[in-house]
């Protein structure tokens, strides 16, 4: 594990049920090796995404934040990505304008067979994330106060 | 003016309320006006200085109304006219129930523009404005003030002059300041390096008040009392005084007003500390036209870019 | 809250890269975890007594299992807590084996992943609640919508199996598009000779409603209770007393209605029973081409009929029917070759479109069943067939392939050939597709057995010469142009949504691509439902399809609504929206996005207007949860604050 004074980095992923969550299964059953930054919450839709979770993410210094969806035009609820995406690139053009790295927040689409594919998107991106490092977030003064510290204890 | 008064004067049988702006305590300060009786006209003033955007009362208004058959009157700037243009697409302001003054705009003043370009510091007694020049007369004399010296943000920018989706326009047409959309400002902020940035937003939010003039001021912010950075459950911000609930707030803002933002700037113009966040709105606005091609209020019958989509698009 | 949690070893699936003892250690220090334990197999008999021990034992108020994927075994574990009397969506699942154990090697960094998923689902499971499903009673009558062969099959396929049917009919008679043909490939059967019992059969089925001459003028409610108000069009002949005589057709002075059931090639009367077979076979007056509507006198047929039914003061009627699902199976029309100025159709008589050439070729036809040209009657020496009139073609908006048109090409060229045997068939073709069973042996028949001319290559135009006309093409395979002369052109038009199918896709709240077509629910594995929970689709609505295909989706659209009703309630997922009505500022954006038509208005008694979920028919997205400014509306179980709080749990 990494020296104690270096803070875990952490990836939130936001990944729909149908599609991605089941290529990220999919990649897990292949034992397609992935870097250990992706800690992911279920939507049941890229439709369910609000773009203020991707800012609250990146503002609570969440290191990246990967959103992922059914291909579009294969939405199970038909549309919900044809809107997400609207909303999902509209937030990843803003967040430079508030001084938060669009780098850091990536969106995507999986299907559940791609369990290669998503080795390559979670591979590609950690490596992204590893290359810029903590995220000091917005209003840094809140102290960190979560799992994740309390469990970097650990080992 | 003259011609507002008498205009309003010869309607004013079939209208249930006017609304415009008024002398306030200082003649520096015009505050909205809702005229229900005839002889309340006179209280009527129109210059540069009624910067609020009146249509931020419509939605409360025509709710409240009750149905006599008779119209409400509103006196709208062309900023203005955009945030009716876009009231009417959500379906929040019937068209039909209003009777829409429309008054071409030289422009609105900075009162701390205004305030350093004054020579006097005495109270205001009287204001008017005639060929970009504006007059104030205090206990020291009138002196006259190039409008364009002291204009605000908002009307730098300016491209709407001239009122849209009006019953009427009063007083000659205004060449708009700017024909092509102009995001000088933003583009400003965006030159800088991306840790500046944030250190320039942690810096100007650090002032904020959470008042919510900002909020209640904007004639988009359709949620009023039920908004989302008041709400416990969901608990999106806390009441933590810091800078990130701070920005959070302001988040929120930005994201319910993107692909909205009329850009009137009202938000920035109210703010008491000063902090620029018509650009969060700005950035957004950029962002619709550059993505969609799509300007909020401009046409009544379109539909806002986040509530709907096209399964042809590439690119995103 | 009282929460257990339970991590599982898989064996070594978890166990071998993740410490599942030290991860259930620290889950005692999450707040409100009171038990917390690893297990060998906890999907197993045994370890799922355990969990059930525990929420006895430690009066345990919510269940984490740290295992493999909720996809796998969410409702394995939901039903062991709820026999143990927690509600089943008082469980949450941490994947720490898809998602930790399998992906990487490095314990450490696993077995931190692991907890911090852990504790994710603590806090998500913090603010759970307690969901009820609810059960809606279901109203076990169907309604098709179109009457041509996807729609009598399914309205058959449902009464056969007892439903009451409701069929529903735009225009005088059943049988659709299928009936107006003369022979069918690639068997060359007779059309009305297959179609015809089925159509009698549904005049006879005791449990089919059918309304024609009738169209459905709008649709509320949901699955399970649909209200449907038709509206039946005028016929000015009441059809209870008509017999379908005839009489009325013979002394009708009208004599020169242009006759539609055959293309225009033929005149009818101002009162008239399309087509011999037709169902009901009853009469209609036409009333633009009827001398007592136009000239107020005439009254010829209300003098004839024998039973006294012709009534000229009739007017359009509305009928309500209640069903529990509805079958669309509006099929298709016709392209209208009028952007093809270059090919003449309408200007002249001779070129005419594959339609028409089926009645031509039809023996209840214009004429006859002798193949014989429009213009003159001469019977036809070189008839030229173009393909792809309005299919793959861009430049008039019709990219898509029609699917039957290489098909009923061959089909007529052969029965040309075989009307009559002298004559010469061209055809204009850019690829044959014809991948059906049998569908390419029939197409070489064609060129083989029967002489049929394929030239490759797209026709450029068309124009007369004497009485003749000369057919302007290129043929692709030889690089040269070419001209044929021919005395019939039949023009293969293209398959296109039918006349009103978007104004029907909204009455229904059902989707639709950009050429009218109705959008299926997904396009391989839910080929015949729709995102509209209850409604269902059948044949060429939904794409161009030839008779096989359709007459099989309108069995699989009978076989969903028999799933559908083999119960008498649905049980509705309660993971739908919810709206906070007091938070709710009635912006109406949810209704705006909503996929499924499940938000409606609801009325408060203050006047104000809130939105409200249909239970039944919300199918638990979130996209309105997503859009909701004030965020009134919440999806139940991935509620703003639940998914807020797994966030917190990763950082705050």
């Amino acid at each position: 594990m990494s020296e104690k004074n270096e803070r875990q980095l952490r990836i939130v992923g936001f990944l729909c049920n149908w599609c991605s969550y089941g290529g990220a299964d999919t990649a897990g059953v292949c034992r397609f090796k992935q870097p250990p930054l992706l800690r992911i919450i279920r939507i049941p839709c890229t439709g369910r995404m609000d773009p203020l979770f991707v800012v609250k993410a990146l503002a609570q210094g969440a290191d990246g934040v990967l959103v992922s969806g059914c291909h579009p035009k294969d939405c199970h609820y038909a549309v919900g990505n044809f809107y997400a995406r609207r909303r999902l690139e509209l937030v990843k053009r803003f967040l430079p304008f508030v001084g938060l790295d669009p780098r850091r927040f990536h969106y995507t689409w999986v299907s559940a067979s791609e369990g290669q594919r998503w080795q390559e998107v979670v591979t590609e991106f950690s490596a992204v994330i590893q290359e810029l490092g903590p995220n000091p977030g917005i209003g840094a003064d809140t102290p960190m106060e979560t799992a994740g510290q309390a469990a970097s204890a650990f080992a | 003016m003259d011609t507002l008064h008498a205009h309003l004067e010869a309607l004013f049988d079939d209208l249930e309320l006017v609304i415009g702006w008024e002398t306030g305590y200082e003649p520096l300060r015009p505050t909205p006006a809702f005229l229900r009786s005839r002889e309340d006209l006179s209280r009527l003033v129109w210059n540069p200085l009624c910067a609020p955007n009146l249509s931020v009362y419509l939605p409360g208004i025509l709710k409240d109304a009750k149905e006599t058959g008779k119209k409400i009157g509103v006196c709208l700037k062309g900023c203005d006219s955009r945030s009716l243009g876009a009231l009417v697409q959500e379906g929040f302001v019937e068209r039909e129930r209003l009777y829409v003054v429309g008054l071409p705009c030289p422009g609105t003043v900075d009162p701390e523009a205004l305030a350093e370009a004054r020579k006097s510091s005495a109270p205001v007694t009287h204001v008017s404005f005639r060929d970009g020049l504006l007059a104030i007369t205090s206990r020291d004399g009138t002196e006259e003030i190039e409008l364009e010296r002291v204009l605000a943000r908002r009307c730098r920018r300016c491209r709407h002059p001239n009122p849209l989706h009006a019953d009427v326009i009063l007083g000659d047409p205004v060449p708009p300041r700017r024909t092509e959309p102009s995001f000088s400002d933003v583009d400003a902020v965006e030159a800088m390096s991306l840790e500046e940035r944030r250190a320039y937003w942690e810096e100007e939010l650090s002032r904020c008040l959470r008042c919510y003039a900002c909020r209640n001021a904007c004639p988009l912010c359709v949620c009023r009392d039920r908004c989302l950075a008041e709400s416990r459950t969901p608990k999106w911000t806390t009441q933590r005084d810091g800078v990130r609930d701070k920005f959070l707030f302001h988040m929120i803002h930005a994201l319910h007003l993107a692909g909205r933002c009329t850009e009137c700037g009202e938000c920035e113009r109210v703010c008491p500390v000063g902090i620029p966040v018509a650009l969060f709105k700005e950035k957004m606005a950029r962002i619709a036209l550059e993505l969609w091609d799509y300007q909020a209020g401009t046409d009544p019958a379109a539909t806002p870019p986040l509530q709907t989509f096209d399964p042809s698009e590439t690119g995103i | 809250m009282r929460i257990g949690v339970f991590v599982c070893q898989c064996g070594t699936n978890i166990a071998g890269t993740v410490d599942t003892r030290a991860v259930a250690q620290r889950a005692l220090d999450y707040p409100d975890v009171v038990f917390a334990t690893d297990y060998m197999y906890t999907c197993s008999e045994p370890g799922q007594q355990e969990i059930q021990n525990a929420i006895a034992e430690h009066r345990l108020q919510g269940v984490v299992v740290a295992a493999c994927s909720p996809r796998m075994h969410e409702p394995t574990f939901r039903r062991a807590v709820e026999k143990a009397g927690l509600n089943r969506y008082m469980f949450e699942m941490a994947n720490i084996r898809e998602h930790v154990s399998w992906i990487g090697q490095d314990r450490a960094a696993n077995t931190l992943k692991a907890m911090e998923l852990v504790r994710m689902a603590v806090e998500k499971l913090r603010r759970n609640e307690p969901l009820f499903a609810s059960e809606v009673p279901i109203n076990k009558r169907v309604l098709v919508i179109g009457g041509g062969v996807a729609g009598i099959q399914a309205a058959l396929d449902c009464a056969d199996a007892g439903l009451d049917v409701v069929l529903v009919e735009r225009e005088q008679s059943i049988g659709g598009k299928m009936a107006k043909l003369d022979k069918t490939f690639p068997t060359i059967d007779c059309s009305s000779c297959i179609l015809g019992p089925k159509m009698v059969d549904v005049a006879q089925k005791e449990n089919i409603t059918l309304h024609a001459y009738s169209e459905v003028e709008s649709v509320s409610g949901y699955i399970g209770n649909f209200t449907v108000k038709i509206r039946k069009k005028a016929t000015y002949v009441d059809w209870d007393a008509c017999t379908g005589c005839g009489l009325c057709m013979e002394k009708c002075p009208s004599k020169k209605t242009v006759d539609r059931f055959n293309e225009a090639l033929g005149v009818t009367t101002a009162i008239q029973i399309p087509f011999p077979q037709a169902i009901p076979k009853k009469a209609r007056i036409q009333k633009d081409a009827c001398r007592y509507f136009t000239t107020g006198k005439c009254k010829v047929c209300q003098k004839i009929c024998p039973t006294g039914a012709v009534h000229y003061d009739m007017e359009d009627r509305e009928v309500v029917e209640e069903v529990g699902a509805i079958i669309v199976a509006t099929g298709y029309d016709l392209f209208d070759p009028a952007p093809y100025g270059e090919y003449g159709a309408g200007r002249y008589p001779d070129v005419i479109t594959g339609i028409q050439f089926e009645r031509i070729l039809s023996a209840s036809g214009p004429f006859g069943g002798h193949v014989k040209r429009p213009s003159d009657g001469k019977e036809p020496k070189d008839i030229v067939f173009v393909a792809c009139v309005g299919s793959r073609d861009k430049s008039v908006d019709r990219p898509y392939c029609s699917g039957i048109c290489c098909m009923y090409i061959a089909k007529q060229a052969i029965l040309a050939r075989d009307h009559l045997p002298g004559v010469n068939c061209y055809v204009f073709y850019m690829d044959i597709r014809s991948p059906g069973k049998n569908y390419d042996e029939f197409v070489r028949r064609a060129i083989e057995e029967y002489g049929v001319q394929y030239i490759r290559g797209r026709v450029g135009k068309i124009y007369p010469n004497g009485d003749r006309m000369v057919v302007q093409g290129a043929d692709t395979l030889l690089g040269a142009q070419v001209e044929v002369e021919a005395d019939l052109v039949v023009l293969a038009t293209g398959v296109e949504s039918s006349r009103g199918a978007k104004e029907l896709a909204e009455k229904l709240r059902i989707s639709y691509d950009q050429y009218g077509f109705y959008m299926e629910s997904h396009p391989k594995l839910r080929p015949v439902e729709t995102n509209t929970a209850g409604v269902y689709l059948a044949g060429a609505c939904q794409g161009p399809k030839d008779i096989p295909a359709s007459v099989a989706q309108g069995s699989a659209a009978a076989a969903k609504v028999l799933a559908l009703f083999a119960r008498d309630t649905i049980a509705t997922d309660p993971q739908v929206a919810g709206v906070l009505e007091s938070a709710c500022i009635g912006c109406g954006k949810c209704l705006s996005v909503c996929p499924f038509g499940a938000i409606q208005w609801k009325t408060l008694r203050d006047g104000s207007r809130k939105a409200d979920v249909l239970e039944t028919v919300c199918q638990g997205c979130g996209l309105c949860n997503a859009t909701c400014p004030p965020k009134a509306i919440q999806l139940r179980h991935f509620t703003d604050d639940q998914i807020l709080a797994e966030l917190d749990a990763l950082c705050a």
